[in-house]
């Protein structure tokens, strides 16, 4: 009995997990090239509602993917303008990127409430393509960041822009291809809740999720291998409450609803140490050239 | 052009003097109205009302949050002249009740709440007993002999729906039980898929739920091939061609229409509204190709039994610890369910 047990939870963490995986690796790009982007829940958001409005008119789940990935560009990119060429607070324009998504999301999803689409195929194991291609997008992003020149490039300027700088690299252009990439996976982290888990639209569907990532990044110690184990923990936590409801626990509902809070509390007590550590050093701060 | 313009204004003008044969009709939501679910149904009965009564006119705001946001759209609606006001979702019974004390010229019907005066009434389906038939169904349906229901937030009038689904299910197969996950909110669309998988995971072949829009359960059920059970709006049918079973709708036109021509008539009477399957403000949907003719009997059967009366919640009854709950001959009525706080035997699960 614990076994089918085990594999349901295993499961349902996985599906609960990918979309905060993507979302979580797309904040952790930018944040090591020096970019904290609070407005993730909102990118997340024009994913998910792009990506459905997308595969709703086209009939294509995977063209919705694309549409989606590109959306979150976009967004990124005008966030990247106003922090890095207008060098504004990145806090204060992440919150209101935040706001702008809440707002874009409805007005691009509007007309497609209550669309029927076709959503991503399950392949192998149930499970459908971004689920499968999440592992892999995290080996590939360590890989870019940790073992080539561009990534210890990104880095550099993620510690030291101006240190960057003076070595010939161009931090305001690494700095929004960061925020790109960072886009199209927060995009895509969205359409996976859009497309594959729920096959609706709704606004304000993502819950939260774009915040977790960033907590997900802290936990993760800015390493795209460690978000792995990370979105699966938090994706658990979901997953768990749900599951053990299901099988009849002998627990109340209402202590139930609380268990990935508590669980998001006791990450932060037990692994808030080694923050500061790991951070890069210039995280959140602008580049203003050098005199 | 400028004569034409004049004559318009003079028109508009003379409007109000013709306001006893028409009237406009403002609705707020709080989601959209295609969610297959809670606002559909809402919005299906105020369409129904326009087509019935020939010079209503209906203006209708979609999201509209339940905070003092709802005062701004529902006076703006006063301003463009309306002159009948539906709240529908239960968080924005104290903004429309405060501006109801405003605008005593105009009239506000409440959904689900309790608030009464004299241009102020509310008014709700007795969904309890309605979802007894649903029961059935899912008892004749099933083959693991487990039902899965998602409740959102778990209040009393969402146990009693869940223990008059189980009581009908019982009464046709013995064996079945009911399995209940509670996501805690009545709009989470990607933990109500994921409740949804949970109760497949656990031998669930038949899927029902209590949360604004079915449309995310539904959708899951159907891509798994399990069966599925849809509330609020009997539109939901049509997310699950292959596997869907029936469902329970509300079918707020024929009270909406008789609001109206009362308010037309200057003849508004506020009262606490309280109907069901026998009244007409539920409906019970179009049955699913996989439903055989001897099971459509036994529901329709079932629901005629509650449309006539019968109420499911009637002892002996026991719950799910083994409490005696219901002696022999005692009964709980439509007014008691919003303290329940236990479920019957044969639900799998804890209210508290």
């Amino acid at each position: 009995m614990i076994t089918p047990f085990a594999t349901a939870i295993l499961t349902s963490s996985i599906l609960s997990g990918t979309s905060l995986l993507y979302a979580t690796l797309g904040e952790l790009v930018g944040e090591r090239a020096g970019i904290v982007n609070l407005g993730v829940e909102g990118v997340m958001l024009i994913g998910a509602a792009t990506g459905f409005a997308a595969a709703s008119a086209t009939g294509d789940p995977y063209l919705g993917v694309i549409a989606a990935g590109l959306a979150g560009t976009a967004v990124n990119l005008m966030f990247g303008f106003v922090v890095i060429s207008r060098r504004a607070n990145q806090l204060a324009a992440g919150l209101t990127l935040m706001f702008f998504g809440f707002g874009a999301s409805a007005l691009i999803g509007r007309p497609f409430v209550g669309e029927i689409v076709t959503g991503l195929p399950r392949l192998i194991g149930g499970f459908d393509a971004l689920v499968w291609l999440a592992v892999p997008t995290a080996c590939l992003l360590w890989f870019l960041l940790f073992r080539t020149r561009w990534g210890l490039g990104l880095r550099a300027v993620g510690e030291d822009p101006a240190v960057a700088f003076a070595s010939g690299r161009r931090p305001e252009w690494l700095r929004y291809q960061a925020l790109s990439i960072g886009g199209a996976l927060g995009g895509i982290g969205g359409a996976h809740l859009s497309l594959a888990l729920t096959l609706s639209w709704d606004e304000g569907m993502t819950a939260g999720r774009g915040f977790i990532a960033i907590a997900l990044v802290i936990f993760a110690r800015w390493n795209p291998l460690w978000a792995v184990p990370g979105a699966l923990v938090f994706g658990a936590a979901e997953a768990l409450q749900l599951q053990l409801q299901a099988r009849g626990a002998d627990v109340s509902p209402f202590v139930m609803t609380m268990i990935p809070y508590l669980l998001t509390l006791l990450i932060l007590v037990f692994w808030g140490w080694n923050r500061r550590s790991a951070a890069p050093a210039a995280l959140g701060r602008g580049f203003f050239g050098v005199e | 052009m400028r004569l034409r313009l004049l004559v318009c204004l003079l028109v508009l003008a003379a409007l109000p003097a013709a306001a006893q044969t028409t009237l406009k009709v403002g609705a707020i939501y709080v989601g959209s109205v295609h969610d297959y679910g809670y606002n559909e149904a809402m919005h299906d009965g105020l369409m129904a009302m326009k087509k019935a009564i020939p010079g209503v006119t209906v203006l209708e705001a979609e999201n509209v949050p339940e905070t003092a946001e709802s005062t701004r759209i529902m006076e703006g609606m006063i301003q463009q002249g309306a002159k009948l006001i539906f709240a529908t979702s239960f968080g924005h019974q104290q903004f429309a009740f405060d501006l109801a004390k405003q605008h005593p010229d105009v009239d506000f019907e409440h959904a689900g709440g309790w608030m009464q005066a004299p241009n102020f009434g509310n008014f709700f389906a007795a969904t309890q007993a309605a979802w007894y038939p649903m029961g059935v169904a899912a008892g004749k349906m099933t083959k693991s002999n487990t039902l899965g229901f998602v409740a959102g937030v778990p209040i009393g009038f969402v146990i009693g729906n869940i223990n008059a689904f189980a009581l009908g299910a019982r009464s046709v197969n013995p064996k079945a039980e009911v399995r209940v996950v509670v996501t805690g909110g009545w709009s989470d669309k990607a933990k109500e898929a994921a409740a949804a998988n949970a109760l497949i995971d656990q031998g669930a072949d038949v899927i029902t739920m209590h949360v604004d829009s079915p449309a995310t359960v539904i959708q899951t059920a159907e891509s798994h091939g399990v069966y599925s059970i849809g509330f609020q709006s009997i539109e939901a049918h049509k997310l699950a061609p292959k596997y869907w079973i029936t469902g329970l709708g509300f079918t707020w036109g024929p009270f909406m229409t008789a609001t109206a021509k009362s308010v037309m008539a200057g003849a508004f009477k506020p009262g606490m509204v309280r109907e069901g399957l026998g009244e007409g403000m539920m409906a019970i949907a179009p049955f699913g190709p996989a439903v055989p003719a001897a099971t459509k009997t036994l529901v329709t059967a079932a629901a005629d039994k509650v449309g006539k009366g019968f109420n499911p919640f009637t002892g002996p009854l026991t719950d799910n610890t083994g409490v005696v709950r219901l002696k022999e001959g005692e009964s709980l009525g439509g007014d008691k369910m919003g303290g329940l706080d236990w479920y019957v035997e044969g639900v799998i699960g804890k209210a508290k």
